[in-house]
């Protein structure tokens, strides 16, 4: 009996429209845990070397983890694993709501979508009923006007994922939608979910999740759910969400400003927590088994919309990053991605380029249709978001393909003002000045993304700019425990905000699946999917080593303007530092290669050798 | 004429694990922080009565001040 899970994997062939199970692979689920881990494996095994992102190849492995679904804290998350249309390499996006529960519930640990469906499709599940069903009336339709279209045709408790515009017209960033304000945003889940053709997932469960030791768990279970209840930082936390943050980065210059060429904003005060707690939030939202909702439903009365959010990272890059100094106007281009399909943190970055090339007199008014892209000009942030979901215009269609190959096909030294790593823009944290995040960035495996490693409290304590092994250390240590929830399914939040003890984790494990695991042994799985990605990218893009690695330009050549990093920047010579200890500490060779020692030891030696 | 200060999750490290501080009136959030040994860049957030300020602001007598650590974004 394999104790945690569902017992299930649904498989669907859009191609030839066979929906078939099979059971979850127990040996897998030992080694790799689930969601993010399975996907890791799945995308490994079964998407052959060389498969194009958006050929029928690509499969979209769609996983809750073992928590998802249960009364432990936070248990409401779950992964998009697939090989990124963005980056070319490996993409796993985390995505909170109700949706894995549902999954659970209906008896699936892993949905895996492959293949290439002829016409627009939605997947309807209830149960053990699974059918393709034809979704040619909703195409084109934003994600939040067909969540809510489908609840009425099928009932308010089906849970809901869909892609807008932007996913259906394959800008390489779309992202997953869910619960009118979660998404899988990274990396283009969303585009590969257009290019299959499927418009939505919705799912009804009414299965239950076989525990082994339902006393236990349940005791553990409770206690970690009173310590989130009990901790001191409860009330700030549901009260202002992720946007606290906000005024910590402006004082400490890590908001990014103006395409990050700055960390701090002559307009900050106007979007920190507390303007946008008393001027347009409505009511909190948590997601599945949440007992510190971080969510915050808004409502713009300028501009008439309704949005959950912004959350910091969309302040700061639809934010600051543009130059936007009105919150109002941030959430209505935080309501426009969301509707239409986008990553915000990928749209900002993207946008903040352009107006920079537009400052510097490399895009005129003809290339970009006719609008004025000046920094702070949010009349043209909207109808620019709007034009690259549809790809419309040559500057839609250009950004619709990501910072890395925008800067690429206009080049004129753009590339240095392009802010990603592997391809993916960075998020909304600036890094001249903070050499643990900035090696956090360099080393994530997706790319320029912050939830693997949030390292820069690190950087505060033990100073900015040192570097030092420690520092490395911190990195790998935090690339272990956060994406270790990914693969769990449950949300880092509680542990990494309110300071719910980690003692809790392998205790859950162990009592919801029989399986006696310590938080060492955690760990050592975690470190074995991170190197499996690692393996990935070898694999699958040529020539991939340390230049991949690579810091954006801007933080080792360019010092920031104003705020309390004024005139810093990390050295090329310091990050390249950074990475040796890095890689020394992984057991990896010097250019970032996972060793055949190292494979051996995490026990991925034999899966590795054999390349589909 | 007293404060009453909670340093929040690691911040406790910071002053030998109290879990609350009774201060004197007078100085700002900043200037109690550093007189108490809490270096004020990993405070992301001051809430006074459950009330977000910034560290300027002079807690008054009988005033609760929460101080929390710096969070982990999105």
């Amino acid at each position: 009996m394999l104790y945690g899970y569902a017992g299930q994997i649904l498989r669907v062939d859009l191609t030839r429209g066979v929906i078939t199970k099979e059971p979850t692979p127990e040996r897998v689920m030992r080694n790799f845990l689930g969601a993010r881990g399975l996907g890791a494996y799945l995308l490994w095994t079964e998407v052959p070397h060389g498969a194009d992102p958006l050929g029928p190849q690509n499969k979209l492995f769609i996983s809750p983890g073992p928590l998802s679904g249960t009364l432990f804290p936070g248990a409401g998350k779950m992964d998009f694993t697939t090989k990124s249309p963005l980056t070319g390499g490996y993409a796993g996006a985390s995505m909170g709501g109700m949706l894995t529960a549902e999954i659970k519930y209906a008896g699936y640990d892993s949905i895996i979508l492959e293949g290439i469906s002829p016409r627009p499709v939605y997947l309807y599940i209830d149960d053990d009923t699974v059918e393709l069903r034809d979704a040619t009336p909703y195409w084109g339709m934003g994600s939040f006007a067909l969540e809510k279209r489908l609840k009425d045709e099928l009932g308010e408790e089906f849970q809901i994922a869909t892609i807008g515009p932007a996913g259906e017209n394959l800008v390489k960033y779309a992202c997953i939608n869910h619960d009118y304000g979660r998404q899988a945003g990274r990396g283009g889940v969303g585009t590969v979910m257009g290019v299959k053709k499927v418009k939505a997932i919705a799912v009804r469960g009414s299965k239950g999740i076989p525990i082994a030791d339902m006393d236990e768990f349940t005791r553990v279970a409770k206690a970690a759910y009173r310590a989130c209840k009990e901790a001191d930082g409860y009330e700030a936390w549901t009260r202002y969400g992720t946007m606290m943050v906000t005024s910590w980065c402006d004082e400490n210059g890590a908001l990014p400003t103006r395409n990050f060429r700055s960390g701090s904003f002559e307009q900050g005060a106007n979007i920190y927590a507390p303007v946008f707690r008393e001027k347009i939030v409505v009511t909190d939202k948590g997601c599945f088994g949440c007992p510190t909702p971080c969510g915050k439903y808004a409502h713009s009365k300028k501009h008439n919309i309704y949005v959950e959010g912004p959350e910091y990272e969309t302040n700061g890059m639809l934010g600051s990053d543009l130059a936007l100094g009105d919150i109002e106007d941030i959430a209505r281009a935080n309501q426009l991605c969301d509707e239409l399909g986008l990553d915000t943190i990928s749209t900002g970055g993207c946008i903040a380029w352009a107006m920079e090339c537009y400052e510097k007199g490399i895009l005129n008014q003809e290339q970009t249709g006719g609008l004025d892209l000046r920094f702070g000009n949010a009349q043209a942030v909207f109808a620019l978001i709007e034009r690259i979901a549809h790809r419309e215009g040559w500057l839609g269609n250009l950004l619709a393909e990501g910072v890395k190959q925008a800067a690429a096909q206009v080049g004129q030294g753009s590339e240095k003002w392009a802010i990603h790593v592997k391809g993916m823009e960075q998020s909304a944290y600036d890094t001249h000045s903070a050499t643990s995040m900035l090696l956090a960035y360099m080393t994530a495996d997706v790319g320029a993304h912050h939830n693997r490693a949030w390292a820069i409290t690190y950087d505060l304590a033990v100073g900015r700019d040192k570097v030092v092994p420690e520092k490395a250390a911190k990195v790998i240590e935090l690339q272990h425990i956060r994406p270790l929830m990914d693969t769990l399914g449950c949300c880092r939040l509680q542990w990494v905000e309110l300071g719910m003890s980690l003692d809790f984790y392998a205790p859950a494990m162990t009592a919801l699946t029989g399986v006696t695991y310590s938080w060492q042994d955690l760990l050592h799985i975690s470190e074995r999917i991170w190197n499996l990605t690692r393996m990935y990218w070898v694999r699958e893009v040529a020539g991939f080593g340390r230049v991949w690695d690579a810091p954006p330009p801007r933080f080792v050549e360019e010092p920031a303007v104003g705020g309390v990093t004024d005139g810093k920047l990390t050295s090329p010579e310091a990050a390249q530092q950074m990475l040796d200890y890095y890689y020394q500490q992984r057991g990896w060779d010097a250019n970032g290669i996972p060793t055949s020692e190292t494979l051996q030891r995490l026990g991925l030696a034999e899966l590795v050798r054999v390349m589909p | 004429m007293s404060v009453t200060l909670i340093p929040v999750g690691m911040l406790k490290e910071y002053v030998g694990g109290q879990a609350r501080l009774e201060l004197a009136t007078g100085p700002t959030v900043r200037e109690m922080l550093e007189a108490v040994g809490i270096p004020p860049t990993l405070v992301a957030g001051v809430l006074c009565n459950d009330l977000l300020v910034s560290k300027t602001y002079h807690p008054q007598d009988g005033d609760t001040v929460k101080v929390v650590a710096v969070i982990g974004g999105g």
